[in-house]
């Protein structure tokens, strides 16, 4: 049964998706810009957030208009909030974005300190768990809602080894100060995109369950993927 | 633990003493009001039954049912005593030449009370077109166009004064009014009473219209016409207030909703109080005996010689005939056959109207249902 | 009782911010049941082809006000106008010339109780068009289809058309009643609580209906129903003891009311 106000219901679904479609590709572009050392990227990137931040603004009032005239009630009702809160979600994660390129055009003008291995790697799993989080909201996936918040030991383990690493660095070499720092402000900023993935994952199980699992220990503990094993 | 001591245990109070003293005594009046309605008819169907009903074929009386009152002469013959009617007991002497005998005689107290059931029918039938058609239609206008204010207030006074006024009053206005007074189309001027020239040599002569079937039918119909009033207010009012305003909303007319979305459906409940109503009043002597109802009348209200006298004709009524059994002639063994056997059917008709009423009623009810 | 055109306005008219041709205008009315003042100097302007919802306590005048756009006050015989106007298609409908039937063959109604007439379901679609006079079968079947099609009961009861009307359901019922107001064509549709009396399913179909009628039609609906104002309507005007105390967009009437009787009132904080 159709009804006609589930048009308005599959509009904001429709701009959420849009904005993380828009963040998932800030993300990629800024990262693009640190690998390939390429200040237009960084420019992109600073200027798409904008369009973000104001998606994040229409989605709200869409929300709100929406719960104001209506009303909603049980999986409506959630779905409002959750989708107030992973809109909140992918506007930080663009922030995130923007702060990776601001750092990129940084690091651009000095020379490599070190080649770059373990943040690709650390945003290939971030993205992925992105990705994942979003592809879980669209298909009312649980299962891999909760594999997602798993994932984020790994990216927190990497982000540690790495502070250990460039604090080896600037304790070394002085001069290596600065482009240490950058780099670890790009690893906390993608631990930080990984942390909103998982807030992501957790509303959509939240959305689809109707069960809070945030601030559970017991699901953090990492089910490492076969052949992605760390330390 | 002690056991739980039950809550509900039943104890005797004053209260329910009282209660089981008012309710006896409820009951003690319903079984009075049913054992008087026992008695009554119960007299009336064992009294009445004996005239009426016969104990061989055709079981029914049929010359009490379809000849007029006659004289019942009683007397000795050959050391018999015969009781014949007045045609019976003429053929009789004729038939063997005798010239006169010694019998007592009885009126009315032989033959039958034909003419007095078809009086009846008559009055009623007029009557309750009339009545019906007044009355319906001015519940109607009170009901639905009218404003309620002050002088409708003042109108339904004035009916609910009506239907308190005794029988015998409206008897002695329709005298007054009908029978003296109301005015005839003649060709000749009455000098003796008020008389306009209506040209073509015609008059109107308030000369009255005389004692005849006009006159009681309207005496008859004003009398029940609180009573067809008030049921069809009642009636109207019944009907869905929604009806109305969904057919005014599609921009019909007042009249229009009245008589396609109202009439339809009020006209079941209108039709059965007020025949009701009418079945009651046509059991009324008082109104017909001035105005209406002959003692005894030898034609049959079809024997006229031109189609207007019909209405201007005097008739017997079964009400009347059984005041006049059973008050103005000397009483005896004979007469009381002809007063029961005329309440029997008298009564027997009055409920056909009801049971009429009553059918018309669910069959109609049938048709409209929300 | 006519104001000159120039006369001064107390109050402007209260018009929603999104402007679009004007179907009722509604100019100063105070209106009153015999000495009882029912609606104090009212200014609306409703427009066209929009859901207009009016919201208020019980006696606030919303019914009232309603009854004003086709007259059926008239009926009442102690409600009078004090003074005021109001105009559809900007003509002033409680002028003398205006022919109240004519008014109402406009301004169709559906009322809070459902009331289909005790008649077959093709009866009561024709009835508007019957009294017209209009007796052509042809033309008959066609209406009652159209109408029957555009209040969305064509297919539960194609196949009983001459069956009672009283043996639908509550909201087939109140459809069918949507349907007999649309088979006379009018411009307006003033709605009385249409769903009150409804269970949630039938009151979803109604307002489905409202949503696929709103192009055509200029709807005005009184309900007690905050969620239907607010699912429903474009514009939503809040009454109070007899008076206009808002009139805006519906979003803003419920996420901001600029007045705060009327956010007491929506959010259940009354009196």
């Amino acid at each position: 049964m159709s009804q006609f106000w589930e048009q308005q219901l599959a509009d904001i679904r429709e701009q959420l998706l849009m904005m993380s479609g828009l963040t998932e590709r800030n993300l990629a572009l800024a990262m693009r810009a640190l690998v390939e050392r390429d200040d237009k990227l960084c420019d992109t990137v600073e200027a798409e957030d904008s369009q973000i931040d104001h998606l994040e603004i229409q989605i709200d009032e869409m929300v709100i208009t929406y719960m104001a005239t209506h009303g909603p009630i049980a999986r409506d009702c959630r779905m409002m909030l959750t989708t107030s809160k992973i809109s909140n979600n992918l506007e930080r994660i663009a922030d995130q974005a923007t702060k990776i390129a601001r750092r990129s055009r940084e690091l651009n003008t000095e020379p490599l300190l070190k080649p770059l291995i373990d943040i690709p790697l650390m945003a290939e799993i971030a993205q992925e768990m992105l990705r994942d989080s979003i592809t879980a909201f669209v298909d009312a996936n649980n299962e891999l809602a909760i594999e997602i918040i798993a994932r984020d030991r790994s990216v927190d383990s990497i982000n540690k080894q790495l502070e250990r690493e460039l604090t080896g660095y600037m304790v070394e070499n002085p001069k290596s100060i600065t482009r240490a720092l950058n780099l670890m402000t790009v690893a906390r900023a993608i631990e930080r995109v990984a942390d909103h993935a998982t807030n992501i994952a957790e509303e959509v199980f939240y959305l689809y369950k109707g069960q809070d699992i945030r601030h559970e220990p017991s699901l953090k503990q990492p089910v490492p993927p076969p052949g992605k094993d760390k330390e | 633990m002690n056991a739980p001591v039950n809550p509900f245990v039943a104890r005797k109070s004053s209260a329910r003493t009282i209660e089981h003293i008012a309710f006896g005594f409820f009951r003690t009046a319903t079984y009075f009001i049913l054992i008087c309605a026992a008695v009554i008819f119960g007299f009336i169907f064992v009294k009445g039954g004996q005239t009426v009903f016969r104990s061989s074929f055709p079981f029914v009386n049929v010359p009490f049912l379809t000849q007029a009152p006659e004289t019942l002469y009683v007397f000795q013959f050959e050391g018999k005593k015969m009781e014949l009617g007045d045609r019976d007991f003429r053929k009789f002497k004729e038939e063997r030449h005798i010239k006169d005998i010694p019998a007592e005689s009885y009126v009315y107290s032989s033959g039958g009370i034909f003419p007095c059931i078809v009086g009846t029918v008559l009055l009623v039938i007029g009557s309750m077109a009339i009545a019906l058609f007044i009355g319906i239609s001015s519940a109607i206008y009170l009901n639905e166009y009218s404003k309620q204010g002050r002088f409708v207030h003042f109108v339904r006074l004035a009916i609910l004064n009506l239907a308190g006024v005794p029988s015998i009053v409206f008897g002695l206005f329709g005298f007054a009014l009908f029978v003296m007074f109301m005015p005839m189309l003649q060709d000749f001027r009455n000098p003796t009473v008020l008389s306009f020239p209506v040209g073509f040599g015609h008059y109107l002569n308030f000369s009255g219209w005389n004692v005849c079937l006009l006159s009681g039918w309207f005496t008859l119909a004003f009398m029940a016409l609180p009573v067809v009033i008030t049921a069809s207010e009642e009636s109207l009012k019944s009907v869905p207030k929604g009806f109305r305003e969904g057919s005014l909303a599609l921009g019909a007319t007042k009249w229009q909703t009245i008589r396609t979305n109202v009439l339809p459906y009020a006209l079941p409940g209108m039709l059965t109080s007020s025949i009701l109503g009418i079945a009651r009043v046509a059991g009324e002597t008082a109104p017909i005996m001035f105005t209406a109802a002959y003692v005894i009348r030898d034609k049959m209200p079809w024997q006229v010689d031109h189609p207007m006298d019909f209405f201007f004709q005097g008739v017997m009524a079964l009400p009347y005939h059984i005041y006049v059994v059973s008050s103005k002639i000397p009483q005896n063994e004979y007469t009381e056959r002809v007063q029961y056997g005329a309440a029997f059917v008298f009564l027997v008709i009055v409920m056909g109207i009801a049971l009429t009423s009553i059918l018309l009623r669910i069959k109609m009810r049938n048709r409209y249902r929300w | 009782m006519k104001l000159p055109d120039t006369a001064p306005m107390p109050h402007a008219a209260l018009a929603p911010p999104e402007e679009s041709s004007t179907m009722i205008e509604v100019e100063n009315l105070d209106f009153y049941y015999g000495q009882a003042r029912a609606l104090h100097e009212i200014n609306i302007s409703i427009p066209a082809n929009k859901v207009t919802a009016f919201i208020g306590p019980s006696g606030c005048g919303k019914s009232t006000l309603l009854r004003c756009f086709n007259r059926m006050n008239d009926l009442v015989d102690i409600a009078r106008i004090g003074k005021g106007r109001v105009r559809i298609h900007g003509i002033d409908i409680y002028d003398p010339d205006v022919d109240v039937i004519s008014l109402r063959r406009q301004v169709g109604m559906v009322f809070q109780k459902s009331n289909p007439f005790p008649k077959s379901i093709y009866e009561n679609i024709t009835y508007g068009l019957e009294i017209q006079g209009i007796s052509d079968r042809k033309r008959l079947d066609e209406v009652v289809e159209k109408s029957l099609r555009g209040a969305a009961l064509w297919d539960e009861v194609k196949d009983r058309l001459h069956t009672s009307g009283l043996g639908l359901s509550g909201g087939q019922q109140q459809r069918l009643c949507i349907a007999r107001a649309i088979a006379v064509e009018p411009s307006i549709i003033l709605m009385d609580e249409p769903c009150s009396a409804l269970d949630p399913i039938a009151t979803s179909k109604v307002e489905e209906l409202i949503q696929q009628l709103k192009g055509k039609y200029t709807i005005v609906i009184v309900t007690h129903n905050m969620q239907q104002a607010g699912r429903c309507s474009d514009n939503t005007a809040f009454f109070y003891l007899g008076k206009l105390i808002e009139f805006a967009k519906t979003e803003k009437i419920f996420t901001n009311p600029s007045q705060r009787q009327t956010e007491d009132y929506i959010t259940g904080r009354f009196g």
